[in-house]
């Protein structure tokens, strides 16, 4: 006689890791071919060595660890190559790529493992370590093109609405108090924005896990991205590349505190139930 | 807030807002009612997390129904009685010479057999005489505490009693069909239900169901929304939240049926009425069976040979095993691809191509959808977190106290990672009951 378990549901699941990455790399196609349509050619070495620098990392991950190989690497490998202005030699795309997968990711163990997104290490790394980056060179197409991928993985639930909520209205908050009305202007065509808030603030994997938190994860996104664009004489439209990955950074930081202060709040919440119920 | 609690007039509303029904426009099971002959039924220890079953039976001895065939070793009054009259085929024990499994085989004019009867004059007025009824015909086990999810203690008086009269889950039993024309037996159920407890006791219904009338004592509450808020454990939630110091039991309206037959008979009804169902079925079928009859038995010519095993409850959170689970009110024959609905279908033509990861390789995604589908003021990401990893105080901390292994069904669906959350929590659950020594 066996009483045998299957725990799994019997109902297929909507995602599993393959999925979400298939999801993630399809959002990205819209916006890659904006960018090739500007940069040309020239896109397509630092694509091709991201792409190899990241399965050859994951496969020697997956070696030491003895685990099927992962493919989320991918996206973030797209993301990285995207947003990497054009002139930088590769050498240090990829001393900065390897740096971002290793120590945003690989090291935790896999893709939400972590509390980084590996996309965002590797660009803080880039722009830290090798001072003198130019501005990212990509056109107003490349932003808009983030408009539907946005909107897509917003669907999907891959990002969060909350966070990009809270974003707009952290960054526009900031930019009218500390620089008035124009400060706002044309930040939907800004390439660093737009595409830093979608794939790098909205990595869910770096973000908020509540939903107070992700509100306040995005504001403070916002507001840092704002602040520090204002403060290098920029406004929301010529986001800087520098100023929306180092908001990126500090608010996943800050992430698990944020939903730390959700979670004290659903306490006191729930307490308080408890006594009258 | 996402829920809405409203009284309107005596009967009191209740709208769950979060949640999914994963099959839109699945069919309840409303009848007419099938018999199926089954030669085998199975007392599962499993179904009753916490006690520790000492068999008073030898096999190849015979049973009538009604007869105690195992007994708590903690606690003695608590016994668990044979639905069936029959011959004890099978005693498998675990652990600790604990009981897991013990079968009977079913006599064939089993249904002409004498049950045994109880004395059940006492019980309509005397508290403690319905306790020992309650206890020695085994109707005791129907009921669950939370927390923890355990057969109460047989002295425990709880801060309320729900019952649950709802049904979300695909392709479920209609409570409104099983419970037609056994209305007065279900009502002397219900109103012994007050003498156990000195709060409240709650009967959550369909709308436009009239299933009993408010009376003191008694709230009757009913409850709209998708799956699961047919499921007591949101009802709960959101009524009468269960602590440590203040725990609600549980309890399904079939459960409290068969209370009503044996304060109206003196004898148990070790039956159920159950949907048959499964994406393949053109129609669920409402189907009485014993408690823990054979699934094999049940299904016998609705599947084929090669088809996936039957489950013990909702395509959902099923489970694939011999017989049918003590509060499992569903048999599922889940078809060769049973596909949810929540994408649409060219994306899910071209997801359906990828390889599977293999499973536990990812771990968890905060994605929003989990508040969405989880209607509890609890938080769904950190709580899964903490289970994961094992973390017991943030557990507790984040109110996995309140919930049951059936509560987590739809986060365990929609998890990247591919974990079982709910095997995770009874884990849990299971190290708190030990620290907190009942």
């Amino acid at each position: 006689m066996s009483l045998s378990d299957t725990p799994l549901p019997r109902i297929s699941r909507p995602w599993d890791a393959h999925r979400v990455t298939l999801a993630l790399c399809l959002a990205l196609v819209l916006p890659l071919l904006a960018a090739g349509l500007s940069r040309g050619a020239a896109l397509l070495p630092p694509l091709l060595l991201a792409l190899a620098l990241t399965l050859a990392w994951q496969a020697v991950f997956a070696r030491l660890r003895q685990r099927a190989m992962s493919w989320d690497g991918i996206e973030s490998a797209l993301v990285f190559a995207l947003l990497v202005p054009a002139g930088v030699p590769l050498w240090q795309q990829g001393l900065a790529l390897s740096f971002g997968l290793v120590m945003g990711a690989l090291i935790f163990g896999a893709r939400g493992r972590g509390f980084l997104s590996p996309a965002v290490v590797g660009l803080s790394f880039l722009l830290i370590t090798f001072p003198g980056i130019g501005p990212l060179d990509l056109g107003g197409p490349v932003a808009l093109a983030a408009l539907p991928a946005g909107a897509g993985l917003i669907w999907l639930g891959l990002l969060s609405w909350r966070v990009v909520a809270g974003f707009g209205l952290g960054a526009a908050l900031l930019a009218l108090l500390l620089a008035g009305p124009a400060a706002l202007a044309q930040g939907l065509t800004s390439p660093a924005l737009m595409l830093g808030l979608v794939f790098l603030i909205g990595d869910p994997v770096a973000g908020a896990s509540t939903r107070l938190g992700r509100w306040t994860y995005g504001l403070l996104g916002g507001a840092l991205a704002a602040l520090f664009a204002l403060s290098a004489e920029a406004t929301l439209g010529t986001m800087p590349l520098q100023a929306m990955v180092s908001a990126a950074l500090l608010a996943s930081i800050f992430a698990p505190l944020l939903d730390q202060l959700a979670i004290w709040q659903n306490l006191r919440h729930r307490n308080r139930r408890h006594k009258h119920g | 807030m996402d829920t809405s609690i409203r009284a309107s007039g005596p009967v009191r509303q209740v709208m769950l807002r979060r949640g999914r029904d994963l099959i839109p426009g699945a069919a309840m099971a409303r009848g007419p009612v099938e018999t199926r002959a089954v030669d085998s039924v199975a007392l599962l220890a499993r179904d009753y997390p916490g006690l520790t079953l000492d068999p008073q039976v030898t096999v190849g001895e015979r049973v009538v129904a009604g007869q105690a065939i195992c007994r708590d070793r903690h606690h003695a009054e608590i016994v668990l009685t044979s639905p069936v009259a029959g011959t004890v085929a099978h005693v498998l024990r675990g652990r600790r010479r604990r009981l897991e499994t013990l079968v009977i085989s079913v006599e064939e004019d089993g249904a002409a057999q004498p049950a045994l009867t109880f004395d059940h004059g006492s019980a309509a007025s005397e508290a403690q005489a319905l306790r020992d009824l309650l206890l020695q015909s085994g109707a005791w086990a129907g009921f669950r505490a939370r927390p923890f999810g355990r057969v109460p203690d047989p002295q425990a008086r709880p801060a309320a009693i729900l019952v649950s009269a709802t049904e979300t889950s695909p392709w479920g039993a209609d409570p409104v069909a099983v419970l037609a024309g056994q209305l007065d037996r279900f009502q002397r159920g219900l109103a012994a239900l007050p003498r156990l407890t000195g709060g409240p006791v709650y009967l959550c219904q369909p709308p436009a169901a009239d299933f009993a009338d408010p009376a003191p004592g008694l709230v009757v509450v009913e409850v709209s929304g998708p799956h699961p808020s047919g499921q007591p454990g949101p009802q709960i939630h959101h009524l009468h939240p269960a602590t440590p110091e203040h725990p609600v039991w549980q309890i399904g309206y079939q459960e409290v049926l068969a209370i009503g037959h044996l304060l109206e008979t003196g004898r148990v009804s070790g039956q159920r009425m159950v949907s048959l169902s499964g994406p393949d079925l053109a129609e669920p079928r409402l189907v009485r069976a014993p408690l823990g009859a054979e699934l094999a038995d049940l299904t016998r010519g609705l599947r084929e040979d090669g088809d996936p095993r039957p489950l013990s409850g909702s395509i959902l959170d099923g489970r694939d095993q011999d017989y049918l689970g003590r509060h499992d009110l569903q048999v599922t024959l889940p078809g060769p691809a049973t596909k949810g609905a929540p994408l649409p279908p060219l994306w899910q033509r071209l997801l359906a191509r990828l390889p599977r990861p293999a499973p536990g390789s990812a771990a968890l995604l905060p994605m929003e959808t989990f508040e969405s589908v989880f209607p509890f003021d609890i938080l769904p990401v950190p709580l899964m977190r903490a289970l994961a990893v094992g973390d017991v105080e943030s557990a507790e901390r984040l109110g996995c106290l309140e919930l049951l292994e059936e509560d987590m069904a739809l986060l365990s669906w929609h998890c990247v990672s591919g974990s079982d959350y709910g095997a995770l929590l009874r884990r849990m659950l299971d190290r708190l009951a030990e620290e907190a020594g009942t």
